[in-house]
């Protein structure tokens, strides 16, 4: 635990973490210094100088909070008059020429301006004067625009390019109230990260082309997730909603904190990829390409597995660990050749050094994990004796080419249980539509071997059974959720004591012991 | 202040000449990173061409080996940067204290009748351009006048009258 030192603030006794600055220790008890420029991830930069605070010991009477490492004993005041007034001086400079635009900005109501205006300003302007004009909607690349009327110029989109990012597209251009960002011309935002700036902008003036005009941030549910886009496994939250008569649709992903794993960001390719929740989906059972009732496949496919002599069962690398032990358990009770070889998921060389893998699925640990064959040969030995293959969510036009594939699986028999409607999809005799990760409940281990719950988040018009809820219903022994979590703890030694929803936020680490397979 | 953010390009790439070059490589020397050359390195750019195109400026940015955002920011918020082309001829007038109380206005107001442009501007012919620019540091020898960088000390209309007759 961390070392907890006690300090006042108002002259009430807190106890805090220590080595903190007074913005973060403070807020973990509750109580609110506001700021606009400082960010946990970008450090104090102390330009806005909303977070000023007094400090009872002989120091100058306005500090900021930033800026000041807590101490024990130290008495912080937030609510004295004087701190009032300067909190409500910071904003009237701030709102000066920032436009009354909230009803048709995408920020309002996620707005620190407009939240902050409520609690520390309230009052009317002053100003007579022309407010000073500057750039709207500036194309500044990555599917990123920018309002620079609506900047109060904290300087972290500045601060995001230059530190974490290490591209410095943006910069603070002119000086005193005609200071803007802006891209140099010609050098646009190009870099995987890009979308952050959207997030850390603490008002309107960077919106993202992708969600701008889409939906009213109020109106948006928020579930936890993880991202299946790649092998780090960042967490997220997805924002959805369902409107009157429509399905439950996603409208975006943000980053969730989680120090262990991806801290306060996410890449782009990630954050989009909400899209393929929605779009692109299986959500009919198909004989060849002939929609069927699911019940009627099932029963079609039983029949097939029983006539069949030789199967071979394959699943995706994205497959949760629940999913990926009831398909392990299927398969042995019925004397199949288990394969995860999914090579096309690797982007080579694809990955970098700070969130964004190679491997484009979010589970292969797991698969080594559980022991399941992933290599080449394998499979394609076995699919060329087998007479049926059973595909679980495996896009197996990543990893071959169409016409390869087709000549391996002549002569064979292919049940794909499915959640997207690929092409492979069609290639297959039978198709059985799954949920997606956002619509089912389970864990995942990530390259870093940690492992990570995640809940259902979204419940489609029609309720799609998941993968493991398919391979119970064609016969895995592993009938039910509880089933499942308890294999799963006979192998993964560190999920003893937890109950599906009680694993930690921030993941299990795994230890080198529980790991030993996945390097292998 | 103004909006300096719109850059003007020149449709060349911009490169400094051989003196220019070797004295940027003799000022790199002087400092601890390489960044700290971004005004020196603008100032040379300046020297140059009269002023600092949009051109120029990632020249600079690449040759220091720094963000081109940088740059533009450190060249749009020194005024003294000029961001366009000026006159042939650039006349500073001093508008600081020392300057404003022994007559700079007379002189301001002399020029403008003489060469017909106000601060700010430059004249149909390219030949001058005038600017009010604060504290030269020359107080002691107040007004001050620089033109082309030089300075000219206790100036009156007199000799303005004699200074603009050598550059005419």
């Amino acid at each position: 635990m961390a070392e907890k030192i006690k300090l006042f603030v108002n002259g009430v006794e807190v106890e805090v973490e220590a080595k903190k600055n007074l913005i973060d220790a403070i807020s973990a008890v509750g109580i609110e210094i506001p700021h606009l420029c400082y960010h946990p991830a970008l450090g104090a930069d102390g330009n806005c100088r909303m977070c000023l605070v007094g400090i009872e010991d002989g120091r100058p009477p306005l500090v900021p909070a930033c800026k000041t490492p807590a101490r024990e004993g130290m008495k912080v005041l937030l609510d004295a008059e004087h701190i009032k007034k300067i909190q409500h001086d910071v904003m009237e400079l701030e709102l000066i020429n920032h436009p009354i635009d909230c009803p048709v900005c995408d920020q309002a109501g996620e707005c620190k301006l407009q939240d902050y205006y409520m609690s520390y300003d309230q009052k009317e302007s002053r100003m007579t004067v022309p407010q000073v004009t500057k750039g709207k909607k500036l194309d500044f690349g990555s599917g990123v625009i920018h309002d620079q009327e609506r900047c109060v110029v904290c300087g972290r989109c500045v601060r995001f390019c230059r530190q974490i990012t290490k591209t410095g597209e943006l910069g603070a251009i002119n000086r005193s109230d005609d200071t803007r960002i802006n891209i140099f011309p010609g050098r646009p935002l190009n870099n995987r990260y890009a979308l952050n700036v959207v997030d850390l902008c603490p008002v309107g003036a960077m919106t993202s082309s992708d969600f701008r005009f889409k939906q009213r941030v109020w109106f948006l549910k928020k579930a936890p997730g993880i991202c299946h886009g790649c092998a780090k496994g960042c967490n997220i939250t997805i924002d959805h909603n369902r409107q009157k008569y429509e399905d439950d649709i996603i409208y975006r992903f943000r980053p969730l904190l989680n120090k262990q794993v991806n801290g306060y960001f996410i890449c782009d390719e990630g954050r989009l990829s909400y899209k393929q929740e929605n779009d692109g989906r299986l959500i009919e059972a198909r004989l060849s390409t002939q929609p069927r009732s699911i019940d009627e496949i099932l029963t079609a496919s039983t029949k097939e597995i029983d006539r069949a002599e030789k199967i071979v069962i394959s699943l995706s690398p994205n497959c949760s660990l629940e999913q990926m032990i009831t398909i392990k358990a299927l398969s042995e009770k019925l004397g199949a050749t288990l394969t995860g070889y999914s090579e096309g998921y690797i982007k080579q060389d694809d990955g970098d050094d700070f969130l964004i893998q190679d491997d484009k699925s979010a589970n292969r640990a797991g698969l080594q994990l559980l022991e399941i064959d992933n290599s080449r040969d394998t499979f394609t030995g076995a699919i060329r004796e087998a007479d049926l293959l059973i595909n679980f969510n495996n896009n197996l036009l990543l990893s071959f080419a169409e016409k390869e594939i087709s000549k391996l699986l002549k002569g064979t028999k292919v049940i794909t249980v499915t959640s997207h409607d690929t092409p492979f999809t069609t290639m297959a005799d039978m198709a059985i539509p799954v949920a997606s990760f956002s619509e089912y409940a389970g864990t995942v281990v990530n390259s870093d071997n940690i492992l990570q719950s995640f809940g259902k988040a979204i419940t489609k018009n029609i309720d799609l059974d998941d993968i493991s809820g398919i391979a119970a219903r064609l016969g895995s022994p592993l009938q039910t959720p509880g089933e499942r979590f308890a294999a799963l703890q006979q192998i993964i030694s560190a999920l003893n004591g937890f109950e599906p929803d009680n694993i930690p936020a921030e993941g299990l680490k795994l230890k080198e012991s529980e790991a030993a397979n996945v390097t292998a | 202040m103004s909006d300096r953010s719109q850059l003007i390009s020149t449709g060349k790439p911009f490169q400094y000449d051989k003196e220019r070059d070797a004295e940027f490589e003799r000022l790199v020397k002087r400092y601890p990173t390489r960044e700290s050359m971004i005004l020196p390195s603008l100032w040379l750019i300046q020297e140059q061409e009269g002023w600092v195109s949009q051109e120029a400026i990632a020249y600079a940015a690449d040759r220091i080996g720094t963000f081109a955002s940088k740059v533009y920011e450190a060249a749009t918020f020194y005024t003294m940067y000029h961001l366009h082309p000026m006159g042939e001829n650039h006349i500073c007038i001093c508008r600081t204290l020392s300057c404003w109380l022994r007559g700079k206005q007379e002189i301001v107001d002399y020029l403008e009748t003489k060469i017909g442009i106000k601060p700010g501007q430059i004249s149909e012919d390219g030949k001058f351009s005038l600017e009010e620019v604060e504290c030269l540091g020359h107080c002691g020898t107040a007004p001050v006048v620089q033109v082309n960088g030089e300075f000219h000390e206790d100036m009156d209309v007199d000799k303005l009258k004699s200074l603009l007759a050598t550059l005419l």
